[in-house]
């Protein structure tokens, strides 16, 4: 139990460390970026309008003054600790006065939504067929099904999203192709919203499913494969154990080990936001709030969201490091 | 496991086809599909979409429905026709009316008009708009009201009047909407508010024919509804709006776009692609662009060019701008950027809206007469018959796709352009103390002569693909030109001038009107910015020419109005083409596409060319009452 409490408190110590770093790397980049978030302003609120040079030269210091970026870095770099550790990160600069905190908490539902239903059904998927596949190399089926599941593996996300759009949204026209749900329904726990959601969602979630099955199986496969010839399955064979229980108990839970590692870190990752889906399908979520962010070069909004996701990717590898000795006994504490 | 997999599958089938079912009659709730107008918000998703203060800077959507059909102020000029002249008095009920010395604007207001909550739209908002702007840092107009305005009075509820700080005769373009402009502020709301920085003003109380109806909290749609007062708007002198809803939708990228007007969800494209606009043509027999054949697109009154940045050493001398020049063949970049359904332009205004008539026919003899000195021999650049070749080089492919009279051509694909002429240009380069060493030229102090060309890559591909021509044209010359990508930094880099040549426009017009002040004015020499210093728009190309500014004092001089403008314009140009700072290649077009299912009257370049149909634009709310439901 001691050394138990010496491992979590050494990767306490490693997880603030990682938060401390991957926190400064943000700044540091997001401030390196050649983009101002004060011209970015004045060029999409002077675009198409009159506006004389002298008005834009009095513009560009009032909007400093706004953005509160007129201090040297030193002292945007303070400030930025102090919102940290209030969670605060003060307004967005490219939709001023609005709080980062409101728009990252507006997005966050649908990324978390779709991102962990996806992942979740893609993860047992693949672990299940891949398993399966692995221990029963011979079944026709389960081949047939690898082949299918490693055929989209490698095909661009970009060009599977399309072809799902093409075929559902236009060629066989069953399914919305854009948007969360339907448009000017009231929002709320009730039936007709809860489907349009869904609805909304099969497309993306089956997109990512489809591409991202891959990984799962083959690597389910590539581990089941090698612990079949492992002396204890050999063993448990020869004495006659149920091959079901076998699978269950010998194969499966032993090879899971690595793989929930990788879903910790994918579901820590649900929170970078899915970039690509959200454009494709015109998803309402993090991930197009970030691209958005970093084009208006919003220092506070990418600073904001970039938080949230080294926070959750750290949290995730705390939370399994914490588990792993509990999963694997074979995991050394010292 | 075959069968099993068989009968999940066809299960999976009927699900969806129970699931979806007729999808495309349940785009919105609520709202009945025959009485909305679709139409895509190019702002895409509107991050902070409940925020509705337009006088904030930056600060929520405005293209979302705001600006075209809750929004209203004095004057607007169409870019092309306009539904009743190019000129329309709007909030006002005449012209501007300035003094003898233009330090005094008198507005005039029309009587009648009322906000959507019922209070009577007076000059009392006009005083509290001004005011507000003049005392608050920061908004998005104040800058331009503390620089222009001494004070504001309004004698009665009709009239205001504008004591101005120095002379200006273009002070009501700052109320002027081309595209957009200063708006009035209602004072009962903003009054009560407090800050009007931090006042989301949600929802909005309209001086338009729309009201708010409901709007997505995530940004992807806004829908407004016709009010029932439409009669007490200014848009009701033109008749009733059409649609009883129209709402504003992110759409997506362009793929998405095409296939959801196909499935008539969206009865209006902003713009896509060269190649999803001739897909449309060609397969979706109700979708149409501003042209019913090639070229389609709208050309927009800005003037896609290739900038040089003036203060580059290598770059200062107007032989080398103008050697550059007379290696871009425009056919081919025609071609490369836009397939050729490009509207082109010889001259530093774009061929669009009245510009034709103004500038491009009448220069037409002084352009044909056009010398250059190349040191060796003086040459004439000009060919008048570029548009027409680049109509016929298309037209074995796309036959009557092709307009066949000289007029419709020139309107279409645009007059003449820059013969290529790799002599001239070596010895313009010559002259400038260029030398060629084998394949190479190279610059005066025996460096190669290197030379990018900043573009935004996937961000604006059309503009993309023509800067990668021109480039293109360049090296095959001897000169090292590359493109180099500068997707998101596109605006900083060239406001700082981090650029040797950049593919944007510089150039911006009303369109319909011929006064070029719009972007003249900003071109003065004395706003031009120390190397390295942020440059205020629009002189992008940092050029000082004495004579230009002579051109420019002299227009602020005169009437809006006055002819003398348009002969001051034309001294513009003829400076702008002895100089060269920049290439004009062409307008930028935009392929917007209406669909007639649903909705019939949409403007079109030959028989209503009312307004520009690009629906981003404050004037497309001058669409609504021409737009009639399809019976």
């Amino acid at each position: 139990m001691k050394s138990y409490a010496a491992y979590l408190l050494r990767r306490f110590g490693q997880f603030v460390l990682v938060m401390f770093i991957g926190m400064n790397v943000a700044f540091v980049v997001t401030h390196a970026t050649p983009i101002d978030p004060v011209e970015q302003s004045i060029a999409a609120a002077t675009s198409f309008g009159s506006t004389s040079p002298e008005a834009i030269a009095m513009m560009r210091e009032s909007l400093r003054e706004l953005y509160g970026l007129q201090g040297g870095i030193w002292e945007q770099y303070v400030g930025f600790w102090k919102r940290v550790v209030v969670l605060d990160f003060g307004p967005s600069l490219s939709a001023f006065p609005t709080p980062v905190s409101t728009l990252i908490w507006r997005a966050l539902p649908w990324t978390v939504g779709l991102l962990l239903v996806s992942t979740a059904i893609t993860w047992v998927l693949g672990n299940l067929l891949g398993g399966l596949a692995g221990y029963l190399h011979n079944n026709r089926t389960l081949n047939v099904t690898g082949l299918l599941v490693m055929g989209f593996h490698p095909i661009p996300y970009y060009i599977v999203a399309l072809l799902l759009l093409i075929v559902f949204g236009y060629v066989w026209p069953v399914l919305p192709i854009t948007g969360g749900a339907q448009m000017n329904m009231a929002r709320g726990w009730n039936f007709d919203f809860v489907v349009s959601v869904v609805k909304h969602s099969v497309l993306p979630v089956l997109s990512l499913v489809m591409v991202g099955l891959g990984g799962w199986f083959m690597g389910m496969r590539s581990l089941v494969s090698n612990i079949v010839s492992e002396d204890y399955v050999v063993y448990a064979e020869l004495g006659g154990v149920a091959k079901s229980r076998i699978l269950r108990s010998y194969v499966m839970r032993n090879a899971l080990v690595p793989q929930v590692t990788g879903l910790a870190m994918s579901l820590g990752g649900i929170f970078n936001g899915a970039i690509i889906t959200e454009q494709v399908f015109g998803y309402p979520g993090i991930g197009a709030l970030m691209i958005d962010a970093v084009h208006a070069g919003d220092y506070s909004l990418v600073l904001g969201l970039t938080s949230v996701s080294i926070v959750a990717v750290s949290a995730a590898v705390l939370l399994i490091d914490m588990l792993y000795p509990l999963l694997d006994p074979r995991v050394k504490l010292a | 496991m075959r069968s099993i997999l068989k009968n999940a599958l066809l299960a999976a089938a009927a699900a969806l086809q129970m699931f979806g079912g007729a999808h495309s009659q349940e785009l919105i709730s609520n709202v009945p599909r025959k009485e909305t107008l679709i139409i895509e918000n190019p702002e895409g998703t509107i991050k902070n979409a409940g925020w509705f203060n337009i006088w904030a800077i930056n600060a929520g959507g405005q293209s979302n429905g705001l600006h075209q059909l809750a929004t209203d102020t004095f004057w607007y000029i169409d870019p092309n026709k306009g539904i009743d002249g190019v000129w329309d008095n709007s909030l006002a009920s005449d012209k501007p009316i300035y003094n003898a010395d233009f330090t005094e604007m008198t507005v005039k207001l029309r009587k009648g008009i009322f906000w959507s909550d019922g209070v009577e739209f007076t000059s009392a908002d006009v005083l509290y708009t001004v005011e507000t702007h003049m005392n608050t840092k920061g908004l998005r107009w104040s800058a331009p009201i503390q620089i222009n305005v001494a004070s504001i009075t309004a004698p009665d509820p009709y009239t205001a009047v504008f004591k101005l700080k120095k002379p200006n005769s273009r002070f009501h373009a700052l109320f002027t909407v081309r595209w957009n402009a200063m708006w009035m502020m209602p004072k009962h709301i903003f009054e009560k508010a407090g800050d009007p920085q931090k006042f989301a003003f949600n929802p909005p109380v309209s001086l338009g024919s729309y009201t708010l109806n409901s709007f997505d909290p995530n940004g992807k749609w806004f829908i407004w509804q016709k009010r029932e007062d439409w009669k007490r708007t200014t848009l009701a002198r033109f008749g009733e709006p059409g649609p009883k809803y129209v709402a504003y939708v992110d759409a997506g990228p362009p793929d998405k776009r095409v296939i959801a007007q196909m499935n008539h969800q969206l009865d209006i494209i902003h713009d896509t692609s060269p190649e999803g606009m001739f897909t449309m043509a060609k397969q979706a027999k109700f979708s149409h662009g501003w042209f019913n054949t090639f070229p389609y697109a709208h050309p927009d009154p800005t003037l896609a060019a290739v900038i040089f940045n003036n203060q580059n050493e290598l770059l200062k001398n107007r032989d080398v701008r103008w050697a550059l020049a007379l290696l871009v063949d425009i056919k081919a970049v025609s071609m490369a950027s836009y397939r050729g359904a490009a509207s082109i332009s010889a001259i530093g205004v774009p061929p669009t809206g009245s510009h034709p008539e103004n500038y491009h026919i009448p220069m037409e003899s002084w352009l044909k007469t056009f010398e250059i000195d190349t040191g060796k021999r003086k040459i004439k650049p000009y060919d008048p018959g570029v548009g027409k070749q680049i109509a016929e080089m298309l037209r074995p492919s796309l036959k009557d796709q092709i307009p066949s009279t000289p007029a419709d051509i020139a309107k279409g694909f645009g007059m003449g352009w820059w013969k290529p002429d790799p002599v001239a240009a070596a010895e313009l380069l010559e002259r400038a103390g260029f030398k060629k060493v084998g394949a190479q030229w190279m610059t005066p102090d025996g460096k190669p002569f290197t030379i990018k060309i900043t573009v935004e890559g996937e961000a604006r591909p059309v503009m993309t693909r023509a800067g990668s021509m021109v480039a293109q044209q360049w090296r095959q010359f001897g000169i090292d030109a590359a493109i180099t990508v500068a997707q998101g930094t596109l605006n900083d880099r060239r406001a700082a001038g981090d650029f040797d040549a950049i593919i944007s426009w510089s150039v911006e017009t009303w369109g319909g009107h011929p006064d070029l002040s719009f972007f003249l004015d900003s071109w003065h020499s004395q706003f031009v910015a120390a190397p390295g210093q942020p440059q205020p728009p629009r002189n992008w190309q940092r050029w000082s020419s004495p004579e230009l500014d002579k051109v420019i004092e002299e227009i602020r001089t005169v009437g809006f109005d006055d002819p003398r403008g348009v002969e001051l314009g034309r001294e513009y140009v003829k400076l702008a083409v002895r100089d060269m700072p920049s290439i004009p290649l062409m307008a930028y077009n935009v392929f917007t596409v209406m669909d007639d299912t649903y909705w019939t009257g949409y403007p079109n370049a030959v028989t209503a060319p009312y307004t520009d149909p690009v629906p981003n634009w404050g004037n497309t709310k001058y669409m609504m009452v021409k737009l009639k439901p399809k019976q």
